[in-house]
């Protein structure tokens, strides 16, 4: 049987200086979990986040940080030839902080 | 206890091979294994007494490729090594793949096998067949499922089913399908209960447990006094297999009937943050589902982690471009986090609950996989090195057995086969397998399993 992820994970983060500190994920798929993190609308890191509630983004590079919590959405199997994924994706399921340096 | 004339004679469990000899010998004098169920069945032999441990097995169809998760050679050549970073454990020196954070926080509750091996053949069903039942065996020498053989020795400690599988049984991996999984000579009344629903899903609901459309529960109590009329007419004409059919239609009943039954299979009674905690995924909840069993009167609980190995996302990561596309953004996304996920939080739970030392918890594989990459960046089945864990119950916990050579090929020291394996399930539940023995093929007394256990582990 394929596997079926109903509802959503929800998350709640904020922001204390740059460190970033997140709640528990409630409806939590067990997937990846990730902090999407963005320079000036450009995607630059995602690291996991599962392991701690806590993270700091070492990046000290000049800009607007936007930072928010993302999870693996399994949809089904449909992949190219290549093995990505076609339709799952990473969602956000938290809300948004930001920073700038 | 079983009495013989004046000897009293302990039942399977604890029965040393010279009283078995002897009940063999009764038999041959008009004590036949018929006799024995029946005595068994009307309370003669005290099951409930029977004090083991449990055991939930996490078993992994398909199998990841130890070089990417659990056995990492960071010094390897580029196509061997693949494409993950390992981390440090909370065991000196001992390392993981990245994305089993949470495991690695856990390592010195756990025994990790690095050096399991088989020969007998790369299907998946090789591999099933020496992890479900000890054995690589086929055709008229087909041997009975673990759990079978812990429910026929052991029997059931409350309604539930002593063996149970979930969230279902193992389908089409490719080659034949004799995965070892059914109770086999054990007959049909030790075969496992197979869940057939997902525990994640809002809808899930146990068939079994469900009466049909137009029953309640006074028909089905008719139904059974009924059956009981038509049984001792039976009797007349007894046989050892009416007889299992006689237990397993009364298993039924039990489990249709029971309120303590039903409760055990409703995981809404869970606090929303421990289901979380296991993951909302059919591995989380099923192994959280495995707990409330255990702690409810099953012995040996089975968690399959995918039911075939064709178009899903599972551990089988050949990367061929089609029905077998797994690849490392399977392994990343979604099967390492699950199962970082699930086994760690049943430990946690287990623990919590003080369990722990009660429930031999195991991780499974059939084989490990290709060291070298192959063209399109997957590996393929590889029996001679992979790595499985064991923990709680007698199991030592804290360390890791058995190495595999500088590109994950081979067994560098301390090679384990399936059975040792097997046997340290059957050591870590506190059964002694000197002195317990199960009825054979015929009849014939043998041992639950010849290999030795893995003497580190104890």
């Amino acid at each position: 049987m394929d596997q079926k992820f109903e509802g959503t994970p929800q998350a709640e983060i904020k922001l204390d200086g740059r460190k970033l500190i997140r709640g528990d994920v409630s409806n939590d798929w067990g997937l990846r979990l990730q902090w999407q993190i963005k320079r000036d609308g450009k995607v630059i890191a995602t690291p996991l986040a599962r392991t701690d509630m806590e993270y700091v983004h070492d990046d000290k590079t000049p800009g607007k940080y936007e930072v928010v919590l993302q999870m693996w959405k399994y949809i089904n199997y449909k992949k190219n030839k290549q093995g990505e994924f076609t339709e799952s994706k990473f969602i956000d399921i938290s809300n948004t902080v930001s920073y700038t340096i | 206890m079983l009495h013989i004339g004046n000897e009293r004679v302990p039942a399977c469990s604890g029965l040393d091979r010279r009283s078995f000899m002897h009940v063999g010998a009764a038999g041959m004098a008009g004590l036949t294994l018929p006799n024995l169920l029946s005595l068994e069945q009307a309370g003669a032999v005290e099951y409930d007494k029977s004090k083991i441990k449990n055991c939930i097995t996490l078993f992994l169809v398909g199998s990841p490729g130890h070089i990417d998760t659990f056995d990492m050679k960071p010094e390897a050549p580029d196509d061997i090594r693949g494409k993950f970073k390992p981390i440090q454990t909370n065991l000196e020196g001992v390392h993981l793949c990245e994305h089993f954070p949470l495991l690695a926080r856990k390592m010195d509750k756990v025994a990790m096998i690095r050096s399991m091996h088989h020969n007998t053949g790369t299907a998946h069903s090789n591999g099933s067949r020496w992890q479900m039942t000890g054995r690589d065996a086929i055709g008229a020498n087909q041997q009975p499922h673990v759990g079978s053989v812990v429910s026929r020795v052991f029997g059931p400690k409350g309604n539930l089913p002593s063996s149970i599988v979930l969230p279902g049984k193992i389908g089409n991996t490719g080659g034949p399908s004799i995965n070892g999984q059914e109770a086999r000579y054990l007959g049909s009344a030790y075969e496992p209960f197979f869940l057939n629903g997902d525990p994640a899903r809002s809808d899930f609901k146990v068939a079994d447990l469900v009466p049909a459309q137009g029953q309640n529960e006074f028909r089905i109590s008719a139904r059974r006094e009924l059956l009981k009329q038509i049984d001792s007419v039976q009797r007349r004409a007894e046989t050892s297999t009416t007889i299992q059919r006689d237990s397993a239609y009364s298993r039924a009943f039990n489990l249709l009937t029971s309120t303590e039954a039903k409760t055990a299979f409703d995981l809404d009674k869970e606090p929303d943050k421990l289901r979380d905690r296991y993951g909302r995924n059919t591995l989380g909840q099923s192994a959280l589902l495995a707990r409330r069993l255990i702690e409810r009167g099953s012995r040996y609980v089975t968690v399959n982690h995918f039911d075939t190995v064709f178009n899903i996302c599972c551990w089988d990561m050949h990367a061929n471009g089609t029905s077998l596309n797994n690849t490392y953004l399977d392994y990343e996304r979604l099967l390492c986090p699950q199962l970082d996920q699930a086994f760690t939080a049943l430990i946690e739970d287990l623990e919590e609950r003080g369990l722990f030392e009660d429930t031999v918890v195991t991780i499974l594989s059939e084989f490990g996989r290709t060291p070298k990459l192959n063209a399109r960046g997957g590996r393929d089945h590889y029996p001679p090195a992979w790595t499985n864990f064991i923990c709680g119950g007698n199991i030592k916990g804290g360390q890791v057995i058995g190495s595999t050579d500088r590109i994950g090929a081979a067994p560098h020291d301390r090679p384990i086969k399936p059975d040792q394996l097997i046997a340290s399930i059957y050591q870590g539940m506190g059964i002694d397998l000197e002195t317990t023995m199960m009825p054979g093929p015929g009849s014939r007394p043998i041992r639950l399993i010849e290999a030795e256990p893995i003497h580190e582990l104890f």
